[in-house]
């Protein structure tokens, strides 16, 4: 039961990400030209994209109140011979026709491919290192959320099975010792005082070393981890449980803290926690640090007020505006393109009065990078930028639904942005992604915290845009807003970013009782527009 | 009653005796001998230092990478010596590596087949992580309240240990397949205690510089001296 909602949590979140995500759109305008740079890598995403598409129509089938629960069975004998047909056809392109995750796009994915050669599965409910069937049968349906595993639960639930008993052929031998089940300790369910032994226990075997202090993947040893195969690592980010590789169910967390997961540096602490039962209270506390899913926004809401709009993004003010949840997708439409974006998320609040507006940003970035660099860590990756993020509107606003082209604008439609780098933010003029030009003699300023992972960011500038490259904001106004964002510690600069296609902004009146009508019509629009990215990737498939 | 006691002794005695015979037993009763193994390496030490950005009051400020370790004479350090394809039974004593001062101690053991101590004398936290073929693989952690913990290493290997909180930190634990082992101290040598005597191979394994062999004759009750060469593949 756990499980089932797990999933349902995890395909809402792709949903969301899909639906309310812009890069739909960036990937259908990729489906239909392609880059003539990289036709290998194209041939590759345009599969990947397929792949996903097949999801979009299953969330597209869930807003309209299909509800969707996948049949989950109990294990079956797979046929091998059946299962090969399958995996060449929809697995080799990542995890190679001889299973070595050598496939034509395993260089570009982070994390890579399972090598399945080497028997080693990362998310076993076993205690030894064999998986067990359903173990394998879970991942393929599910998928491994944050990776670029996606769910495989449109395949029909006997050709997954078959897909179990092929991919266990490319380690015969390792198979050859049976599963042996994993007997978790009684479970404690949650409450107050489980919740602070968790967390004293959290502290005590220094999970933090590599997943934070408050949970957010920034411990002091998160430069260094690499698999057992050599290549770099991030440990799990706690207060995003959607993104968790085994699943984000009590039991899922509980049984991967017991038994580690297998060919990364997360060790098994089955043995190493004062008590048995402080596995459960671990988990309790890991649940008590983030939402189940992430809540995203369909529209970006700007409350007017009669006060002043503080500066800093500690202040109480800020804790009481209203939080618009963004979702972020890594750049691929340009070289050099981002297929392992850092930043998934950010969440926008908004003010404005009589004078200016303000906009305060929240985003999880595990190092804190300016132009200048940081303290250097073993292992750390040496190109390094600045980290940065930006909010993206039409240089001028004008009634209708015409917009710049959201990746910065071009030549005929620039874009103006309101770009905050390495702790400073500014004005910048773009007219494509890399014509950016700096405006000068503007009045924008901002305040920078960052704590724990985390940075908290207030930016701050006049209504009225001065000259013809600055838009003005108009109270009870659509404006449409986009959003960029770099983790310069992972090396993202330039258009290797994070990004969003167009939302809206929407400017509210102080005080104002007139709730909107309008979510719900942008809510249709967006659906028609993922309908016509369906119906155009159909196509390609056709090609 | 005094017989039945008599003949109680007697065969205590004779077990004993049996015993006392087999026991140091392999070599002396063949007649063993000792091997002293000289390891040189011509080429440069590898040793390399990192910056540390946590646990630096155990850990200290800097961490050392030990790569190649080279002793005055040229004598190469974390080798491990043994008799190539001799045949004998597990010491029984258990091995132990220890976590100081975020490294470990020693950087290369050797063992029979059988159970590890693996202590944790920094009492921070550590994790054990070895990477082995012929074993399994473990990745347990070890937090500071978890001063020792056990592990069974069956099969003969060099097996790699490394913890992934401190990136740097890595030892060595050479299963062998018999009681016929040194490693290399700072000079270079490494003593094979009770040998069996007559033509043998001595085979040398180092992490970095992987294996070298050279043939010895052992003579029973005496110690031969053995040089051998390592250089860079
Ligand atoms: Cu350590």
């Amino acid at each position: 039961m756990a499980r089932t909602s797990a999933g349902r949590a995890t395909r809402r979140a792709h949903l969301l990400r899909c639906l309310l995500g812009p890069l739909p759109a960036a990937y259908s305008e990729y489906a239909a030209v392609g880059p003539s740079s990289a036709p290998r890598i194209w041939t590759l995403l345009v599969a990947l994209f397929r792949a996903r598409v097949g999801l979009h129509a299953l969330g597209v089938s869930l807003i309209i109140g299909v509800v969707f629960a996948p049949s989950e069975g109990s294990a079956q004998a797979g046929d091998a011979n059946a299962g090969k047909a399958v995996y060449e056809r929809k697995c080799a392109m990542c995890h190679g026709v001889k299973g070595d995750g050598k496939g034509a796009g395993a260089e570009l994915l982070d994390p890579k491919p399972r090598d399945f050669t080497s028997g080693v599965y990362k998310i076993r409910t076993t205690a030894n290192k064999t998986p067990s069937d359903q173990d394998l049968f879970r991942i393929i349906t599910a998928g491994m959320p944050g990776t670029s595993m996606p769910p495989w639960d449109v395949l029909p639930e006997k050709e997954r099975w078959n897909l179990v008993a092929y991919i266990k052929t490319f380690a015969a031998d390792k198979f050859k010792e049976a599963p042996k089940k994993l007997e978790l300790p009684k479970e404690v369910s949650s409450s107050e005082a489980s919740i602070k032994r968790g967390k004293e226990m959290y502290e005590a075997i220094e999970c933090h070393k590599c997943h934070g202090n408050l949970g957010r993947a920034d411990g002091p040893s998160r430069p260094e981890l690499k698999d057992d195969w050599g290549h770099p690592i991030a440990p799990a980010n706690l207060t995003k449980r959607w993104t968790f590789r085994g699943g984000a169910s009590r039991t899922e967390i509980a049984t991967r803290i017991a038994n580690g997961v297998l060919g990364t540096p997360m060790p098994s602490f089955i043995d190493s926690v004062e008590k048995p039962e402080d596995v459960w209270h671990l988990t309790n506390y890991i649940l008590s640090l983030g939402p189940e899913s992430p809540a995203y926004a369909t529209l970006v809401t700007v409350n007017g007020t009669t006060d002043a709009i503080p500066d800093d993004p500690n202040a109480e003010f800020w804790k009481k505006a209203a939080p618009n949840t963004i979702p972020l997708m890594g750049q691929v439409i340009v070289d050099p393109r981002n297929f392992n974006p850092i930043i998934d998320l950010v969440i926008v609040r908004g003010a404005y009065n009589d004078k200016e507006i303000a906009f305060h940003l929240t985003w999880d970035d595990p190092s804190q990078t300016t132009a200048e660099g940081r303290a250097d860590a073993p292992g750390a990756a040496k190109k390094i930028a600045a980290d940065a993020i930006a909010l993206q509107f039409p240089s001028k606003i004008v009634p209708g639904t015409e917009r710049p082209y959201f990746l910065m604008g071009d030549a005929t439609d620039s874009v103006y942005l309101l770009r905050w780098e390495g702790g400073k933010a500014g004005e910048v003029s773009a007219s494509g992604p890399t014509k950016l030009k700096t405006l000068e003699g503007g009045e924008v300023v901002s305040k920078t915290v960052y704590e724990n992972g985390q940075y908290r960011v207030v930016i701050k500038r006049p209504l009225a845009g001065k000259g013809e490259e600055r838009p003005t904001f108009q109270p009870s106004t659509f404006v449409p807003v986009a959003f960029q964002a770099w983790d310069g510690g992972a090396g993202e600069t330039g258009t290797r970013m994070s990004l969003t296609s167009w939302y809206y902004l929407r400017l509210e009146p102080p005080q104002s009782n007139r709730r909107f009508v309008v979510p719900p019509v942008v809510a249709l629009l967006t659906l028609v527009a993922m309908l016509l990215v369906v119906r155009a990737a159909s196509r390609g498939r056709g090609r | 009653m005094m017989r039945k006691a008599l003949a109680g002794f007697a065969a205590v005695a004779l077990m004993a005796g049996t015993a006392w015979v087999a026991a140091p037993p392999f070599a002396d009763a063949q007649g063993g001998g000792t091997v002293e193994v000289e390891v040189k390496y011509s080429g440069a030490a590898d040793v390399q230092t990192l910056k540390v950005n946590k646990d630096t009051e155990q850990c200290g400020k800097e961490a050392k990478v030990e790569n190649i370790v080279v002793g005055g004479n040229k004598g190469l350090a974390n080798a491990v010596a043994s008799i190539a394809g001799a045949k004998g039974q597990p010491t029984g004593k258990k091995a132990a590596i220890d976590q100081k001062g975020c490294k470990f101690v020693p950087h290369v053991i050797a063992t029979t087949p059988g159970e590890v101590d693996i202590l944790n004398s920094d009492g921070i936290l550590h994790n054990i992580h070895t990477y082995s073929t012929a074993n399994p693989s473990i990745n347990k952690a070890q937090p500071k309240f978890k001063k020792t913990m056990t592990e069974k290493f069956e099969k003969p290997e060099f097996i790699k240990v490394t913890c992934d909180v401190h990136s740097w930190m890595l030892g060595w634990i050479a299963v062998m397949p018999h009681p016929y082992f040194g490693v290399t101290n700072e000079s270079g040598v490494a003593k094979i205690e009770n040998a069996p005597a007559g033509k043998q191979t001595v085979e040398v394994w180092h992490e970095k510089l992987g294996k070298v062999t050279k043939d010895v004759e052992v003579k029973p009750g005496a110690t031969t001296k053995v040089t051998v060469e390592m250089v860079k593949k």
